[in-house]
């Protein structure tokens, strides 16, 4: 796999040897010291995927966050030094996919990496067409439409709404939607799919405190109304 | 409180209204008698002076009708009506409402006067209070009774009676008020000090007594306010020192986190590569991979336990197939051990990544205690309680420190330099305690250590209901609500 990522990490050493054991994998990692500079970085070239550190000097990694997440729907995979639910949480609705704990061992971090790579990459298989309430979603292009405007949504969200408007009226458990999203095993952070879905009611539904097209469904999982 | 303020008002009250009955009723008495005799020695002297002077010369001799009522008529003029007895005849009387008076006065008041003698007797004629004088016309005349009418010194007397009844209630009600207030004023600083004895119960530390005045209570006062100070700084520097160790705990293992990322890192992939290392450097990074494995787990407990300390752990409840989990956890973590799951679903609310942890934990003091012994792990529900044991066959737990197993740094052997930072189990406890259940210790009977997680069933469902539909997302709350399920 020869994908580009962009790992921007204060701490000299393990930027370091993140990069090497990236590199080791097969990645072509650059590397930036700061939130600004990691901006810069992204905005000067095309990343298959950036790293990004919640705790950065000058900007801060959600800010960073928010700021890719304006213009791209490149993965987004936060390295957290506290397993809070909070930091996590707030980076994922910052708009990362996924977040890996520090401390981590290469080898995890690189299969996380290649996991969100391969979303990403996931080529539609024919020119579907799904349709869940008044929305239009255009699978191969990526795109949802509600009564003809289309509404924003990140890799993330877009593929957990398809998943589940694929399956609709049945439901989808947080354990399978982690292995089929996020390509987790079992026992991944089932917080990813909450706040995921959170953030995903907020932009397709009418009123997201009362949802109509993806229901909770109690003590199992979510599906999509049929 | 209240009873020793009722009983000082009593006690006042009590003194005070037996002081007044006591004086007025004295004072009345001796009013009373003196009104009375002197009343009694005026009409006296009259009479002496009537019977002895006036009567005489007025007297006629066998008297006719008339005759006798000119001789009353006298006396009639200083409004004193008269009895005139003599010989067998009917007494004559002066006002008409006085016969059969003279029937009513007792025996031994007729027979002195018959005898010559002054006498005299208060009685009642006609309703109206009086005083009969009586005496002999000297030397054999008739008997004449001389009847004052009383009634108003009757009723100057119950005049003074009223007032004397009305000054006493009062004095009653004044000593009333009076005691309440001395009551409440000696009472008050004791209930100022238990009020600020109930704050302080209460961990209001600042509550102090007010020192009102300079008496004992104003000392006492002043003794127990310095006493709360000393309380509230000795009670303030331990609690800083403790938020001071508390802090050093997490922020040491927070500034170990960065060197440690590295270390971790850098360790992973020079396990990748150590085969590629010379013999002699290949079993110092061996060494070195390990250590960094238990220099993370010791870091990763110190942070975890500061966070419980620091109050910021909550559970994250979703519905959790137990039997599952159990099964993913010891596959991972002890493939080794024994199963034993129940036939149905156990399914509860609870928060799987705690569960876990705590399972973890287990397992690992397990292998640890009793490394290469057969471990059991067993899963069991009974009423609302789910219980999860696990069994080894090490050596056990002295059976006096065995309270203390899920204390930080317990060491089941203490001369024992281990690979465990010895937070593990009392890191389980805390997880368990958050997810509403508990663990409990004990020495198995043929060798080793059980100890039991037991997690609440409340709320549980059966497996993925896909008839309960709940709007809200629940999955991110600490404290959803228990519903009942349909």
């Amino acid at each position: 796999m020869d994908a580009t990522i962009l790992l921007v990490e204060d701490d000299p050493s393990i930027r370091e040897v993140t990069a090497i054991g990236l590199r080791n994998a097969g990645f072509t990692v650059e590397t930036a010291s700061d939130g600004r500079e990691g901006l810069e970085r992204f905005r000067a070239a095309p990343f298959d995927l950036v790293l990004l550190d919640v705790m950065l000097p000058r900007l801060d990694g959600l800010e960073v966050c928010r700021e890719i997440r304006r213009t791209s729907t490149v993965p987004i995979v936060m390295l957290t030094a506290r397993a809070d639910t909070i930091d996590v949480v707030v980076g994922l609705e910052a708009g990362a996919d996924d977040y890996v704990r520090k401390p981590f061992e290469v080898p995890e971090l690189v299969a996380r990496l290649r996991a969100a790579l391969r979303r990403a990459g996931r080529r539609p298989d024919d020119a579907e067409r799904l349709h869940l309430g008044a929305l239009t979603i255009d699978v191969a292009g990526r795109t949802v439409e509600r009564d003809g405007r289309e509404i924003p949504l990140t890799r993330t969200e877009f593929d957990l709404l398809a998943e589940l408007t694929r399956h609709a009226g049945q439901v989808l458990t947080r354990d399978v939607l982690l292995d089929r999203i996020w390509g987790y095993d079992y026992l991944g952070d089932s917080r990813l799919v909450d706040v995921a879905i959170q953030r995903l009611r907020a932009k397709v539904e009418r009123d997201p405190s009362a949802p109509e097209l993806i229901l909770t469904v109690r003590g199992a999982g979510y599906k999509a109304a049929r | 409180m209240r009873s020793v303020r009722t009983r000082l008002t009593i006690t006042l009250v009590a003194l005070v209204a037996i002081t007044a009955a006591v004086l007025g009723i004295g004072a009345y008495a001796f009013v009373d008698a003196r009104i009375h005799d002197q009343v009694r020695d005026d009409a006296a002297d009259q009479a002496r002076f009537d019977l002895a002077v006036l009567a005489p010369g007025r007297w006629v001799p066998d008297p006719t009708e008339a005759d006798l009522i000119r001789f009353t008529e006298t006396f009639k003029a200083r409004d004193v009506e008269t009895i005139v007895v003599e010989g067998g005849a009917d007494p004559f009387v002066s006002r008409t409402d006085l016969f059969g008076a003279l029937e009513t006065f007792s025996a031994d008041f007729r027979a002195r006067v018959a005898a010559g003698e002054l006498a005299y007797e208060w009685t009642r004629i006609a309703g109206s209070p009086a005083l009969v004088i009586g005496g002999r016309m000297a030397p054999v005349g008739p008997e004449i009774y001389f009847v004052h009418d009383t009634a108003d010194v009757e009723r100057t007397l119950e005049v003074l009676r009223i007032a004397l009844a009305a000054g006493a209630l009062g004095l009653v009600v004044v000593a009333l008020l009076a005691a309440r207030a001395v009551a409440r004023g000696v009472l008050a600083p004791v209930e100022a000090a238990g009020r600020a004895a109930e704050r302080i119960e209460a961990g209001d530390l600042s509550a102090r007594v007010p020192v009102g005045s300079s008496d004992e209570f104003g000392a006492w006062a002043e003794r127990f306010n310095r006493m709360a100070e000393t309380l509230e700084h000795n009670i303030s520097r331990l609690r800083e020192s403790q938020a001071h160790n508390r802090r050093f705990v997490a922020d040491v293992s927070h500034e170990l986190r960065t060197p440690l990322t590295a270390l971790v890192a850098e360790a992973s992939i020079l396990r990748d590569h150590l085969d590629a290392l010379p013999p002699p450097s290949r079993r110092a990074g061996e060494l070195l991979v390990a250590d960094v494995g238990r220099l993370r787990s010791m870091v990763d407990e110190l942070m975890e336990v500061s966070r419980f300390d620091a109050g910021a752990e909550q559970a994250a409840l979703q519905s959790v197939d137990l039997g599952r989990l159990v099964e993913a956890v010891v596959a991972g973590r002890l493939p080794a051990a024994r199963l034993e799951l129940p036939e149905r679903p156990l399914i509860v609310e609870s928060d799987p990544r705690r569960v876990e942890r705590i399972l973890a934990n287990l397992l690992d003091n397990a292998n640890e205690h009793a490394p290469g012994s057969a471990v059991d792990v067993r899963l069991t529900s009974a009423g609302d309680v789910a219980s999860l044991a696990v069994e080894d066959r090490g050596p056990g737990v002295d059976p006096e420190r065995i309270g203390r197993i899920f204390e930080r740094f317990f060491k089941a052997d203490p001369s024992r330099h281990g690979g465990s930072s010895g937070l593990g189990l009392a890191i389980a406890a805390e997880h368990a305690a958050l997810l509403g259940g508990r663990l409990t210790a004990a020495n198995r009977a043929g060798g080793g250590l059980r100890i039991v997680l037991e997690l609440p069933v409340t709320g549980s469902l059966p497996g993925g209901d896909p008839t309960a539909i709940g709007g809200a997302d629940r999955g991110m709350r600490s404290n959803p609500p228990q519903e009942p399920v349909p």
